[in-house]
């Protein structure tokens, strides 16, 4: 009898052990991903400036010659010196212009600044003036597009399907349908969104509208299967009371059911539109993939979004775009971890 | 003879499950009955069949005749929204909605416009509070969360709200089951109150129960009816061997 004890015991221990060790395992991967990023990333958020009255117009970047009719005290420097002051990296400087740096570095006319250029500059061929300022307005216009799509259809079929629709094999079938829709590939809606919204609809190709669309669809399905979750835990005996006492199945859903679902309905959109807003395969297949030096001032005009963004970046040789690349990455990443704290101060907020 | 509600050789099938078997009873009015039978017997079943609470529940199909003052409950032109007005329900578990005590009250009235003004539906929610016994005990506390009476105030909530819609009927499905002792008490005192006003039909486990409450009763075994009559008549004398067999403990 004992022997069983200590053996059932020990069982426990040992698979509380194997839950912990997997648990840190994940954690220090985690921690490795965001500290390389961070590590790799901050850097982005300084841009190295020289001093106009230095002279050094070698050392600047190619568009300096416009800035140097501007009243400007300091000036961005190019990207192969930005790389060597920062991280001592030799690109294809000459030793008379290392010699040159290392004079300006005595002299004080030349340092780091915080790269507002970084926010308010749209993408650029030279990776110190480029910025994420058109990506963002991009990813905001389009996320716009999508919500307005995913959301009265997403929530729509799910009441319609949760509360209305006769269980019959049609729905049945339906909705079998819709919960495999939601673990179907990003990209193949990305097709989904070529042909029907590029060859059959003939909408502008790299608009937002055409973006929004195509992660609309891709929304749709995780949004419905999580209100219809969000809507069948709203208690029976609720409903049963409310019935009871002669209120119409629309009263029912209005008085008792949606208030009661709305915290899980609100955190199952947001969480579906933080997905979207970091999708990036499905937009690269309609074609979201070009150069765009300028933000998009409707939602026909050529757009790009955050992680396409990153995308382009990571994919250019320069040291520059590394660090725009990681740096962007910080900026996404803190946007989505946003989005989902607002999704769990929803939840907290209403749970109470 | 006149009952409130008259059954007539009521089938009641969940997809191809046969629940209840050719019920026939007639329910008097201004008078409780009580339901009572071992567990899975039907008499659950039956209540929700009276307000038509079954048609919910997928795929359950019904034949026979449920008469409430004479007009069939399933027949096409009744509307069951204009049915469960009249019959009432209160349910095993107090289920108040979450909102304040006021609120649960209100509900009922507000969704059928029975009042002009504020005052007016501030009468009806003190009235209905006062019937159920409640009004002394959350007077002061009427825009509290419903959630946070104790169970016996929550269920005479759900009483007080049930009976806001003025209905004729009140249904009770086991309403004591989660109470102790105490509260059954004063649930037990609300129903013999209430009996002046309103028809009441009762489900309990507790066979005390129903002979304290009710002036009828009717034992239900596997969905058949198997006996029903006057209640002191019913536990002193029963006509058939499975109700002497249940009423005794011998089962159930």
């Amino acid at each position: 009898m004992i022997s069983s004890f200590t053996k059932r015991h020990r069982k426990e221990k040992w698979f509380r052990r194997l839950g912990l060790a997997s648990l840190f395992l994940a954690l220090l991967f985690l921690g490795s991903i965001f500290g390389e990023i961070i590590y790799k990333g901050y850097p982005a958020f300084f841009r190295t400036v020289i001093a106009r009255e230095s002279g050094q117009i070698s050392l600047l970047n190619p568009h300096a010659r416009y800035h140097l009719s501007e009243a400007q005290e300091w000036i961005i420097a190019s990207d192969d010196v930005d790389m060597y002051y920062k991280h001592g990296y030799v690109g294809k400087q000459t030793p008379t212009q290392i010699q040159t740096i290392e004079d300006l570095k005595k002299q004080g006319q030349i340092r780091l600044v915080f790269n507002t250029a970084f926010f308010t500059h749209s993408d650029s061929r030279e990776p110190e003036l480029a910025g994420i300022w058109g990506a963002l307005i991009g990813s905001l216009l389009t996320l716009f597009i999508t919500f307005l799509t995913a959301f009265p259809l997403g929530i729509g079929a799910a009441l319609y399907l949760e509360e209305f629709a006769s269980k019959t094999r049609f729905i049945h079938w339906i909705e079998a349908n819709i919960n495999n829709l939601a673990a179907v590939p990003s990209i193949l809606f990305g097709l989904l969104g070529l042909v029907l919204f590029i060859h059959f609809m003939g909408l502008p190709r790299p608009s937002a509208l055409v973006g929004g669309l195509t992660l609309g669809l891709m929304s749709l399905p995780v949004i419905v299967v999580t209100t219809r979750a969000a809507l069948s835990s709203v208690p029976t005996a609720l409903k049963e009371a409310a019935l009871g006492l002669g209120a119409t199945p629309l009263q029912v859903l209005f008085h008792h059911v949606l208030p009661t679902a709305l915290p899980g309905m609100m955190t199952g959109v947001i969480l579906s539109l933080a997905r979207a807003l970091g999708e990036t395969a499905p937009l690269l297949m309609i074609g979201m993939v070009a150069f765009i030096g300028t933000p998009p001032s409707s939602f026909l005009d050529p757009t790009t979004v955050l992680p396409v963004q990153i995308f382009n970046w990571s994919r250019s040789p320069e040291m520059g775009f590394v660090e725009n690349t990681s740096g962007a990455i910080l900026i996404l990443l803190f946007i989505l971890v946003l989005l989902n704290g607002i999704a769990i101060f929803i939840r907290k907020r209403f749970e109470s | 003879m006149d009952f409130k509600i008259d059954v007539k050789n009521l089938d009641l099938f969940y997809g191809d499950k046969q629940a209840l078997f050719n019920i026939s009873i007639g329910l008097p009015e201004f008078q409780t009955t009580a339901l009572i039978g071992p567990s899975g017997c039907g008499k659950s079943s039956f209540l929700r069949c009276l307000n038509r609470m079954n048609d919910i529940v997928p795929n359950t199909r019904i034949q026979g005749q449920v008469l409430l003052d004479g007009r069939d409950i399933y027949a096409p032109s009744i509307d069951v929204v204009e049915l469960r007005s009249s019959v009432g329900m209160v349910f095993q578990k107090p289920n108040p909605f979450p909102r304040s005590i006021y609120e649960n009250v209100a509900y009922g009235p507000r969704i059928h416009g029975l009042f002009k003004n504020r005052r007016e539906l501030d009468e009806i929610v003190e009235k209905n509070l006062r019937r159920a016994g409640l009004w002394e005990e959350v007077k002061d506390r009427l825009f509290q969360p419903a959630t946070r009476l104790s169970g016996g105030q929550q269920q005479r909530l759900c009483i007080a709200r049930a009976i806001a819609v003025n209905p004729e009927v009140i249904l009770m499905d086991e309403p004591c089951s989660a109470l102790d002792p105490i509260a059954t008490a004063k649930v037990e005192e609300l129903i013999d109150e209430l009996r002046e006003k309103f028809t009441i039909v009762i489900v309990t486990h507790n066979l005390q129960q129903a002979a304290r409450v009710s002036q009828k009763t009717a034992f239900f075994h596997s969905g058949y009816l198997v006996e029903a009559g006057e209640t002191g008549a019913l536990f002193t004398t029963p006509q058939d061997n499975r109700t002497q067999g249940y009423i005794t403990g011998r089962y159930g």
